[in-house]
């Protein structure tokens, strides 16, 4: 077994809608080591929520086996199955939505303490729901443990959520669009205080965006995996992502982000796309599902063949793409219609 | 770079599509609803207590002094109604006469087909009830976006809290009240003359005297239902434009320098009453049904106040037969909310439509 | 510079809350020229909607208007727009003022194809000639990359949150307004579609010439689409200069603090650093500066005295007593490209 943490393989979901099944996520294989840095990175309906969704448990995948510490999950019971769901959280995107409004921030942390025997009495659940504030830096404490969520502001609210999350000890924590909400004054310092959580306690943190400035920032040390319609289409370590990506979409992905220096940003090379539609989950186009917007289209290769991730043809890198004529080591030429 | 709209193609065989024709399947699931109420029904009203040779047997004795032989002879002789013969045997004949189009005789009014009975009744509930609810839904609706338009001035908190006192009052209520103020109290109806629902000197027919008459007859019921429904209406109509006043898209039709007028009408009014157009298409079933009570309450003869005298002479077959009329009328309806829902609102019309 | 299209003069908005006044913005006083890209920078809560909604008098009704004036210039004609009638404002929005907000997903009326709405808008402002509006709608439709006549004929449930926002874009510069502010134009799109909208409204704004006012949290949008920033901080414009000025040399610490806190793509591991504290209470604000109790320069003057807006350098305004010190540290904001 190896040394991951978390590892998805085959994960296959599909939601029914009416008599039409939505294929969400497809053959994700995907292996999280303890105390990685790990972002799922990808525009909306690209699969990175509904991935995070079951890797914490709120979500039964289609197929596939889902390994926790080796063990598969599925063949998780009782004592052992509710082990695995505490050592993995989730804290979601809005701060407003998910937390209770007529809930103190003490009873929002009181609640997961009681409710799985961590503390015995009001005393012990105050002194650790105190505990929990500090480590997300909202202190002191006593000016906030006993205000209602809208008491306080985005900021300090994404960090109760992050306390509460907190609460069972969990190994592992996603974060979805955790800071995509938060004034932007702000993000770093809580990225920092997620970022140092791995440190001080162990934690290993998914981070799920579509920021790839974030993602960059975050997972500068880690890796990151680029999703595109339910699939994942390259992934690597962050700065070889970054720096120098690979696949087309991840290409056109960098060229299209605006960046906050006005001079490169302006002189920035822009990939064209051959077409803006995003293809429906429910149409999925035939072999690689980007290749009727793909610049370096390859007929007859890419509309017939479904890639596969694989490491770039001659490269001894760790980089992986799903990407036919690049695994294949043919060279990219703009497809001329 | 020019994006297209191309939606799925329709690649279903002609019997998938069939089976999957939304309309279709609607009316089938509909049919099956109406069947299962109709047996329902059946059994359930004969599982009240006493029957109709009973009933007239009980009333012959009281009235007439007959020993309870003379008068079982006599009743069983009038009825075409055989009270020993089996219920299972009872529902499967009314099934095969149901299959024919044929409600049946009624039993205590021997010879009179059940739907002449119902056809003599139907036209004036229809036309009482049915003017009720289309008086309550318009104003209803038109007061509902007065309060949202004015919500938290005056003009919001008096029709919101009307609205909210009178929809908490059962019609029933309102019946009595009606009889006693502009009846005993007011005296502005002769309540006492006023049986039916028309005046007998006036001869039915296209004719002044008799449409005035009709209208005589049926304001109080009207008044009444609509008193009792309209707080619904504003309530939901309230509720509805207070929520569509909110929608980004309005304050957009604002921005872009729109009338006043054909911002509250296409813009915020279309929207707002499409919910309660469906809540209209549901009221409809119910018109038939009437209301039992207010029709009792002023003796106005329609079809619930036949319900309830069938009910009272246990006549088994004229009350499966209003029962019947109602249930269709309801499922129906709903049917028709839906598909009218569909027809309203662009966002829910059924793919494979265009 | 070219002549000014719009100009604002100490505009001052309070909102009436039962604890108080709500202080919204406060002396905001801008020129916008003919043509010109101006950005508002600010975080939520800084004002920069508000004093935007008031130009086309859609404040909240607990909203009011405590001084200032708003020149308006078309065809020489000067008037203020606080003294519009009712019926001048109705007519002046959209034709010669269009504001599209944040969130098109939800700008059409979901009963009305698009034809019927742009023919609305037009109609409203006395263009009668149905045939003329409906070849103006296709042109611009075109212009937005959109299929023009299938648009027209669509519902807008029909059209992706991409084509939505393209179509609003259309529908504002139908009556060739002078003016078109844009509330966060891009927030919530993808990214690739997001890249689109950009190319879009470049292109339009120089094929018709009008001035953009552009309201963002979003400083790297800032840097690629507006020829010059103002940064607004707790109800108050606290920076205005060209792109050039704010980007690389910044006068005021939370323009700084603001660019020190945004990763960017193309650097290697960014140094990053969060403004301390949160934003201010607007009803009950800190003295002299508001920003002091988060400035790392603050001394104890920013606490008594509030710093005037002044030029520092042609074109350059800023609100601090302490530039230099923001002089020298913005010295490091670069160093690493």
């Amino acid at each position: 077994m190896s040394d991951a943490i978390i590892e998805f393989k085959q994960i296959y979901k599909s939601f029914k809608k009416g008599r039409t099944s939505i294929p969400v996520l497809q053959d994700i294989n995907l292996a999280v080591k303890k105390l990685e840095y790990l972002c799922l990175v990808g525009e909306s309906g690209c699969g990175k929520t509904t991935s995070g969704k079951i890797l914490v448990g709120l979500l039964k995948p289609s197929s596939g086996q889902i390994f926790f510490e080796g063990q598969d999950v599925s063949t998780l019971r009782g004592s052992e199955y509710t082990r695995y769901r505490r050592a993995v959280q989730i804290i979601h995107q809005d701060p407003y939505a998910s937390l209770n409004p007529t809930h103190t921030i003490y009873d929002i942390l009181s609640f997961p303490l009681f409710r799985h025997k961590l503390v015995k009495n009001r005393a012990q659940a105050r002194e650790r729901a105190g505990q929990l504030l500090e480590t997300v830096g909202l202190t002191p404490v006593r000016d906030v443990i006993d205000k209602y969520p809208h008491q306080l502001s985005g900021g300090q609210r994404q960090r109760v959520s992050i306390a509460r999350a907190l609460t069972t000890n969990p190994k592992v924590i996603v974060a979805d669009e955790s800071v995509s909400m938060v004034d932007v004054s702000i993000r770093i310092s809580i990225l920092n205080m997620m970022m140092n959580m791995r440190e001080s306690l162990g934690v290993t943190m998914i981070f799920i965006t579509h920021d790839l400035a974030l993602a960059k920032y975050f997972a500068w040390q880690g890796r990151i995996a680029v999703m595109y319609l339910g699939r994942i289409v390259e992934i690597g370590p962050t700065p070889d992502i970054t720096h120098f990506p690979q696949h087309p979409y991840t290409k056109s992905l960098l060229s299209a982000i605006p960046e906050p220096d006005p001079d490169r940003t302006r002189t920035k090379d822009q990939i064209r796309l051959r077409s803006e539609d995003i293809p429906r989950l429910t149409e999925l186009p035939p072999g690689c599902s980007f290749h009727p917007r793909c610049p370096w289209f390859v007929p007859g290769l890419c509309d017939k063949q479904l890639p596969q991730l694989a490491p770039v043809a001659d490269s001894k890198g760790p980089v992986q793409v799903a990407c036919l004529p690049m695994t294949q080591g043919k060279p990219l030429i703009p497809y001329e219609s | 770079m020019i994006q297209s709209l191309s939606g799925p193609v329709d690649t279903r065989p002609w019997w998938q599509k069939l089976v999957q024709n939304y309309t279709l399947r609607t009316f089938v699931q509909s049919l099956f609803t109406v069947w299962a109420v109709i047996t329902f029904v059946f059994f359930l009203i004969r599982l009240m207590p006493g029957n109709p040779v009973e009933i007239y047997v009980n009333y012959l004795m009281n009235t007439e002094n007959l020993t309870y032989q003379d008068a079982y002879n006599r009743a069983a002789s009038q009825f075409k109604f055989d009270p020993d013969a089996s219920v299972v045997q009872q529902y499967f004949v009314y099934l095969g006469q149901l299959l024919r189009g044929d409600m049946g005789e009624s039993i205590t009014s021997t010879g009179t087909k059940v739907s002449s009975q119902i056809l003599r009744y139907l036209p004036w509930t229809v036309f009482c009830v049915g003017s009720a609810l289309l008086i309550s839904f318009l104003l209803g609706m038109l007061l509902g976006m007065l309060a949202a338009y004015f919500r938290n001035t005056w003009v919001d908190n008096v029709i919101s809290f009307l609205a909210s006192i009178v929809s908490a009052v059962p019609d029933y209520i309102w019946a009595i009240l009606i009889l006693i103020i502009f009846g005993v109290q007011l005296k502005w109806f002769n309540v006492g003359d006023m049986r039916g629902t028309y005046d007998p000197a006036t001869p039915p027919g296209f004719n002044l005297p008799f449409i005035l008459s009709a209208l005589q007859h049926a304001i109080l019921p009207i008044t009444t239902y609509v008193l009792g429904s309209i707080g619904r209406w504003v309530l939901a109509m309230r509720g509805s434009t207070t929520s569509t006043l909110g929608e980004d898209y309005v304050n957009i039709a604002r921005a872009r320098g729109l009338k006043q007028n054909r911002i509250m009408t296409a813009y915020v009014g279309r929207n707002a009453a499409l919910p309660l157009f469906t809540l209209l298409a549901i009221s409809i079933g119910f018109v038939l049904g009437g209301s039992v009570i207010v029709e009792e309450a002023f003796v106005y003869k329609g079809l619930g106040s036949f319900l309830f005298w069938s009910i009272s002479q246990r006549d088994y077959t004229s009350m499966q037969g209003v029962l019947l009329i109602i249930t269709i009328a309801v499922v129906f309806s709903n049917m028709l909310a839906d598909l009218l829902y569909s027809r309203l609102d662009p966002r829910v019309r059924v793919t494979g439509d265009k | 510079m070219s002549e000014v299209v719009l100009s604002v003069q100490d505009v001052s908005i309070v909102y009436r809350v039962s604890r108080g006044q709500v202080k919204a913005s406060q002396h905001i006083s801008f020129d916008l020229h003919k043509g010109e890209s101006l950005a508002l920078i600010g975080e939520s809560g800084s004002g920069k909607t508000t004093v935007s909604l008031s130009f086309i008098d859609m404040l909240p009704s607990a909203a009011k208007i405590t001084g200032g004036k708003v020149l308006y210039t078309r065809d020489g004609k000067t008037e203020n727009i606080f003294e519009f009638s009712e019926a001048r404002m109705r007519d002046f929005r959209w034709h010669d003022c269009a504001m599209v907000f944040q969130g098109a997903q939800n700008a059409f009326n979901p009963v009305l194809k698009i034809k019927e709405q742009f023919l609305d808008t037009a109609r409203a402002h006395g263009w009668r000639d149905k045939g003329k509006v409906i070849k103006r709608t296709l042109e611009l439709l075109r212009l937005v990359r959109l299929d023009p006549e299938r648009t027209l004929e669509s519902f807008p449930h029909e059209l992706s949150g991409g084509m939505k926002q393209r179509t609003l874009l259309a529908l504002g510069v139908l009556l060739d307004p002078q003016v078109v502010i844009l509330d966060e134009p891009t927030t919530a799109l993808d990214i690739l579609t997001q890249r689109a909208i950009i190319e879009v409204l470049k292109e339009m704004q120089s094929r018709l010439g009008f001035s953009i006012i552009f309201i963002s949290h979003d400083l790297a949008l800032a840097a690629e689409m507006a020829d010059r920033v103002a940064t607004m901080y707790a109800g108050e414009m606290v920076e205005l200069g060209s792109t050039q000025h704010i980007f690389y040399e910044p006068l005021h610490p939370y323009s700084l603090g603001l660019l020190q806190s945004v990763p960017r793509l193309s650097q290697d591991k960014d140094e990053l650093s969060s403004i301390k504290g949160n934003p201010p209470d607007l009803i009950d604000p800190p003295s002299g500066c508001k920003f002091h109790p988060r400035c790392p320069f603050a001394q104890e003057l920013c606490n008594q005295e509030e710093p005037v807006f002044k030029e520092h350098e042609p074109g350059h305004f800023a609100a601090c007593h302490f530039t230099e010190n923001v002089i020298e540290a913005r010295a490091n904001l670069w160093k690493k490209d």
